[in-house]
């Protein structure tokens, strides 16, 4: 049950959302330095390499938001205490995953414009990215159908912990299948990173920037969530509370 | 009516494994589908040693061919381009009309659209298909850019 207290807070910045905020800042702008100005061209790739240090992160952070959705929703499930508090990091997790996942797939599409010679093409990595997509689109509406706080925790907690299922499929399809895609540079199953060291460099600083981003998203997200679904119980309160005031007058 | 929560120990325990089973199996068989069945179904091109010998790389369709473009191969004439594909010790003669643009070179992997006319693959779609390595281009090594992508291609 939620508490039925209001919230101890007026905003939903804190010191720590602050801090983090900052930190964000300074990552990001340097990763856009670094990747616009100081990073090379690629000897085959030339100047469109440069799209890497936005879509290969964003790829990253959406498979880790959608893992934080199915730990947190596995902790909803299995744990003694059904905290709804996880279920609202799951929802602002999975919010905060799609985003990144379309960013993924716009990016995608604009690099392979411009090495493929094709937006689009139904391989088995971008079809499979699609289709983890659409699921993480469906699990967000299955939260918005109509019942109770806990009827959503419970059936989208089951959903999450279906769809990131998906996650592997995704990854491995190049490696299942032949794709038009890449291999994976960095998480090459043979170990080998065959890449110029700045590149390296920037792609995780860009990591390590898109989390801070996603850290900040869904810290905010799941403070409003919790403002929003505590505005819904006090509505609901108030309407069992007239229910009760009109028994008693009757 | 009692509304009373019952005591802890008559309350009934739920089985809380049957959703990690019920999991685990889905799990398996997503595996054993994607590993085992659907290869066959879902690989997006042959490579040039399978065409015509491999199933779904049949001479009389319309194929996507993998390879790589052979160095000393390409020749531009009359809004054609003309290459060789090699793949496993197997080549194939393409020849493609227009202009490829974008990143096409020798020594890239690409996937080549198209059908066979007598032993030849008449392309009407190229799609580079780059590497996963990245190397900088550096700019007093400009002339050596295409030496540099065949070796690695060619690794």
């Amino acid at each position: 049950m939620l508490s039925q207290s209001a919230p101890k807070f007026s905003s939903t910045g804190t010191q720590a959302t602050r801090i983090v905020g900052v930190l964000t800042i300074v990552v990001m702008t340097w990763v856009v330095i670094s990747g616009l100005v100081f990073t090379p061209a690629d000897v085959v790739q030339g100047e469109s390499v440069r799209i890497m240090y936005v879509h290969v992160p964003s790829a990253w952070i959406a498979y880790l938001a959608f893992i934080v959705t199915a730990i947190t929703s596995a902790f909803y499930i299995f744990a003694k205490r059904h905290s709804l508090g996880f279920d609202r990091v799951a929802g602002a997790s999975a919010e905060v995953g799609v985003m990144f996942m379309v960013i993924t797939l716009v990016t995608g599409s604009l690099w392979g414009r411009l090495t493929w010679g094709e937006f689009w093409q139904w391989d088995p990595r971008l079809t499979t990215t699609a289709f983890l997509l659409v699921t993480y689109i469906g699990y967000l509406a299955v939260r918005r159908l109509d019942g109770s706080i806990e009827q959503r925790a419970r059936r989208s907690a089951v959903i999450a912990l279906l769809a990131v299922l998906e996650i592997p499929l995704v990854h491995f399809s190049v490696v299942f299948w032949r794709s038009l895609h890449q291999r994976a540079t960095i998480l090459d199953p043979n170990g080998d990173v065959k890449m110029d060291g700045l590149m390296l460099f920037t792609l995780f600083s860009g990591v390590v920037g898109f989390t801070l981003v996603f850290v900040w998203l869904i810290l905010h997200r799941q403070r409003t969530m919790l403002l929003s679904d505590l505005a819904n119980q006090s509505g609901l309160d108030a309407a069992i509370l007239a229910r009760q005031n009109e028994n008693v007058s009757n | 009516m009692d509304l009373t929560p019952r005591p802890e120990s008559q309350a009934p325990k739920r089985r809380r494994w049957m959703p990690i089973i019920i999991l685990s199996l889905v799990g398996v068989g997503g595996v054993v589908i994607v590993t085992q069945f659907l290869s066959s179904a879902i690989d997006y091109y042959c490579n040039v040693d399978e065409v015509g010998v491999r199933s779904g790389c049949d001479t009389t369709n319309r194929l996507r061919v993998q390879g790589t473009v052979e160095q000393g191969s390409l020749a531009k004439l009359n809004n054609t381009t003309n290459f060789t594909l090699v793949f496993n010790g197997k080549s194939l003669d393409v020849k493609y009309s227009g202009d490829p643009g974008g990143v096409f070179q020798e020594c890239v992997s690409v996937v080549a659209h198209g059908r066979l006319v007598n032993g030849k693959l008449e392309s009407n779609r190229i799609e580079v298909k780059h590497s996963n390595e990245y190397e900088a281009k550096n700019k007093d090594r400009l002339e050596e850019s295409g030496s540099a992508a065949c070796s690695q291609v060619q690794g």
